[in-house]
């Protein structure tokens, strides 16, 4: 057996029919409204740390790939920032840019104190309050515990499968092998290729843990090339790459569709938080069930 | 990656991920090892009827969670894929079930191999002829060959981390200490290359250790594991280790004694070394390898003095040695199925043959350690006293490992401690004998007992000179002594204890300068701000209530899922609101 330096282990369907979540009666959409405000908010603890958007990528996958499968972890018993905490803290340990409990801690406390769970740039940009995020020493004692068996869990559940191959460098060599460096907007179209990269890593339907690092790349281009109006092949050149047309269309769709379900998370929690602790999701699905009758 | 290469099919782009298989599924048989770190089992899985060895990763009160050095190897190994390497069949999990204790046990599932190549030679009704040490020889640089193109430096090459099984088959384990090679890998012809960057010296054990980082050389190269593969060429051969220094300084020193002084013409740059200081005052010597190895035939030699060549960048790569032409003369490498079967040395057995030997007291600290000043220590005695940083522990006729090398008289699979599993095992269930102490520092184990003068972690200082930060902080090197000066000890952590934080240490954090700035462990007191709540006190503010949550909704839960969740429910019931600290720590 020869694992092939491309691939990554991938969700089967029973697994992603029976998320440990839906099995606890998390309803469906908060469910995926947890796990793209954890990935998100695993984008943004990133930044704050100054990681790589390797190591970040790294660290979503990790984060998905926990919620997969009846055996996986479910939001009534992990909230879904402790998990984004472990994950990145995991990745981190394994990357060549280790950092501290103690790091990771203070800048979850920080991002806690945002007023919003959809963190954008401009949020990361402003400055909060000190008072907001102040941890205490006990505090951090326990959030250090909590993410120390968080990530024991991770582990566990994961069977030691931390490894994550990424489409980026992919990308860029398909880039290169369809000789698109030589058009006046390549550029521009790689930079739209990486976006969509980066925000396929996003996405409810678990991109990356149902595709391969070479069609998630092939898709990536394909949509930038539309979008910035570049000429591709007539041919069908993803057959090069190891995809074929449905897996392409199918990636398309899941992409593109990602901005108004974005979108749509923006609107539903627009002046709230999303339930990102096993508290909180608690009280919401209390909530809910409240206001159905 | 894919997880259980038995029941997973795991070719090109379909590979799917399960999680840790159950402990469940495997009978344990019997114990082949046991020492500081814990243990290693032989175990049957259940359903296939297939042997493996079973070793336990323990971890409590880890500072910085799982640890990181085992964390390297098992992803490291789920990478790996070569006959020639100890495949990781699978992660099990033990979930905690005991009231005492609190988190699972992680066991890795390893195929079951019957020797390793040091209890194998230690054994004197093993004799091995020419033509098998050239079957071993050839699998060891096969398997370094995949290594180092895989970009894979082992890092703790000798023949303990070999294992033999009854067919033949030879196989690297261990790879602790291994780490990723950023460089250009080996090329037919070229040597082993040059490293662009800088790796930290606090690698391989003494004795095998390759001049060059005795000389603190920090941009080294797979040649540091082909040196290592040459000490084992020579070693089958002697049946003992062939070079075996009592401390840093005296490893170069007979290493020069066996192959020759330094000099611009075999070491080119040796001069500018940061570790050079101490060789310049050395005697010259012109080497005495040849006449050392009279048994090798002329080609053998040279293959020997390829392996054991002074210069780094001359000193023959893995893709070579497979070509050397000892291996296409009389006699004829053995096939591996042609190897004749060993009685199986295996740590019990052998100790039970050894009769009362192992049963020996624990040495005091800084005591010694098996192998004399030249590895000629038969171990019918203790030996001579005063080594300088030795693992400070009694090692007997069977341990085969130099000072610094955790090696109790044992045979396969227990080599030695892995830098994971140092801290003390849950305490025994109630009505459990302890385990006997095998003088190899169980005691520790015990947290009522003292100190634990035995295993000689005692206070010694962090040595300054590990770096520009104080360099480990967490578990300071002791220092070096006397003789010991120019290269630190490994003291009695054992070398991969103390190296392996070290290299963290040294290599991942400073190198990304501002990347890692206001991150690093040192910063973060910079980092706390004002007084003021914190964000949701999830953990403090979580009730009686919340702790229930979600638990009627599993019940009648179809899914095979949790065992543990069921006894944690349970756990917490019957504790209440109670200690909340506990609660926590349960919870998760």
């Amino acid at each position: 057996m020869q694992p092939s330096p491309l691939a990554n282990p991938l969700a089967t369907v029973a697994q992603l029919e029976t998320p440990g979540s839906q099995l606890d009666r998390i309803p469906p959409d908060l469910e995926d409204s947890a796990h793209f405000a954890g990935a998100r908010l695993t984008q943004a603890a990133g930044i704050l740390l100054r990681l790589p958007q390797e190591v970040v990528a790294q660290a979503i996958v990790v984060f998905m790939r926990f919620w997969v499968g009846p055996e996986g972890g479910s939001l009534a018993e992990f909230g879904a920032e402790q998990v984004s905490a472990a994950s990145l803290y995991l990745t981190t340990k394994l990357s060549a840019y280790p950092k501290s409990a103690r790091s990771l801690i203070n800048v979850y406390a920080y991002l806690a104190s945002l007023p919003t769970t959809c963190i954008g740039l401009e949020q990361l940009k402003g400055k909060m309050p000190e008072t907001c995020y102040f941890v205490t020493e006990g505090t951090y004692e326990r959030r250090r515990t909590t993410l120390f068996t968080t990530e024991q869990r991770i582990l566990r559940t994961l069977g030691f499968n931390v490894h994550v191959n990424l489409p980026y460098t992919l990308c860029i060599t398909y880039l290169q092998a369809l000789d698109i460096f030589t058009h006046p907007r390549a550029p521009e179209l790689a930079k739209r290729a990486i976006a969509h990269l980066n925000t396929a890593l996003l996405s409810p339907q678990f991109l990356y843990l149902t595709h391969q690092p070479p069609a998630l790349a092939t898709a990536a281009i394909y949509l930038a090339a539309r979008e910035v109006g570049i000429k591709m092949p007539e041919c069908e050149w993803w057959e090069v790459f190891d995809t074929d047309r449905e897996e392409l269309g199918f990636l398309c769709v899941g992409m593109l569709s990602l901005e108004g379900f974005a979108q749509g998370e923006r609107d539903k929690w627009e002046g709230k938080k999303c339930p990102m602790s096993v508290e909180d999701m608690e009280a919401e699905v209390k909530r809910r069930r409240e206001v159905d009758g | 990656m894919a997880t259980s290469a038995g029941t997973t099919p795991s070719q090109g782009l379909h590979r799917r991920f399960k999680g840790c298989s159950k402990i469940g599924e495997y009978e344990m048989m019997r114990k082949l090892g046991e020492g500081t770190f814990g243990e290693v089992h032989q175990a049957r899985h259940k359903v296939t009827g297939s042997i493996y060895a079973l070793k336990k990763i323990l971890m409590h009160n880890e500072k910085d969670g799982f640890p990181i050095t085992a964390l390297r190897e098992i992803k490291l190994l789920k990478m790996l894929s070569h006959d020639n390497v100890l495949r990781l069949e699978e992660m099990a999990v033990e979930r905690p079930k005991a009231e005492g204790r609190k988190r699972a046990i992680l066991y890795m599932v390893t195929p079951y191999m019957d020797h390793d190549l040091s209890g194998l030679l230690d054994n004197p009704d093993v004799r091995f002829q020419e033509a098998q040490i050239k079957c071993y020889m050839l699998q060891l640089f096969k398997g370094l060959q995949y290594l180092h193109d895989s970009h894979i430096l082992h890092r703790d090459m000798k023949a303990a981390n070999l294992l033999i099984n009854n067919r033949g088959r030879l196989q690297i384990a261990d790879f602790g200490l291994a780490r990723h090679y950023d460089e250009a890998v080996p090329q037919r012809g070229r040597g082993n290359g040059d490293a662009k960057r800088e790796y930290t010296t606090l690698v391989v054990t003494r004795w095998y250790r390759p001049p060059e980082l005795l000389l603190q050389l920090r941009r080294y190269t797979p040649a540091i594991d082909m040196w290592g593969a040459g000490c084992v060429f020579g070693e089958m051969f002697k049946r003992k280790p062939i070079l075996a220094g009592q401390s840093d300084i005296h490893q170069a020193q007979i290493i020069f004694e066996m192959v020759g002084s330094p000099n611009e013409t075999s070491m080119p740059g040796w001069d500018e070394l940061p570790g050079a200081e101490p060789i310049r005052a050395f005697p010259p010597h012109t080497g005495n390898i040849t006449q050392r190895f009279r048994e090798l035939s002329p080609v053998g030699l040279s293959l020997m003095k390829d392996l054991m060549r002074l210069d780094w960048r001359k000193r023959i790569n893995a893709i070579d040695a497979i070509d050397h032409p000892y291996f296409k003369e009389q006699p004829l490498p053995m096939r591996e199925e042609d190897i004749p079967h060993f009685a199986d040395s295996h740590e019990l057995d052998r100790r039970n043959a050894r009769g009362q030997k192992q049963a020996l007291p624990p040495a005091p600290a800084g005591g010694t350690v098996g192998g004399g000043p030249n590895g000629e220590y038969t171990g019918s005695g203790p030996p001579p006293q005063g080594w300088q940083n030795g693992a400070g522990r009694y090692g007997g006729p069977q341990d085969r490992g130099p000072p610094g090398v955790d090696r109790a008289p044992r045979g396969g699979y227990d080599r030695r401690p892995p830098p994971y599993e140092h801290r003390p095992p849950p305490p025994p269930p109630p009505g459990e004998q302890r385990r006997p102490n095998w003088g190899n520092g169980t005691d520790r184990h015990n947290n009522s007992l003292p100190a634990p003068p035995p295993d000689g972690r005692h206070a010694l200082p962090p040595v300054p000179r590990y770096g520009p930060n104080d360099g480990d902080r967490r578990r300071g090197p002791p220092a070096a002594g006397g003789g010991d000066v120019y290269i630190p000890s490994y003291g009695a952590d054992g070398p991969r204890r103390s190296r392996e934080p070290d290299d963290r240490a040294r290599e991942d954090r400073p190198r990304h300068g501002s990347r890692d700035s206001g991150n690093s462990r040192e910063g973060y007191t910079d980092e706390r701000a004002d007084r003021g709540r914190g964000y949701r006190d999830r953990d403090r503010d979580r009730g009686n209530d919340s702790r229930n949550f979600g638990r009627e909704r599993r019940d009648g839960r179809t899914r095979s899922r949790s065992p543990d969740r069921r006894d944690r429910d349970r756990d917490r019931d019957r504790r209440g609101g109670g200690d909340r600290d506990t609660e926590v720590y349960r919870r998760r």
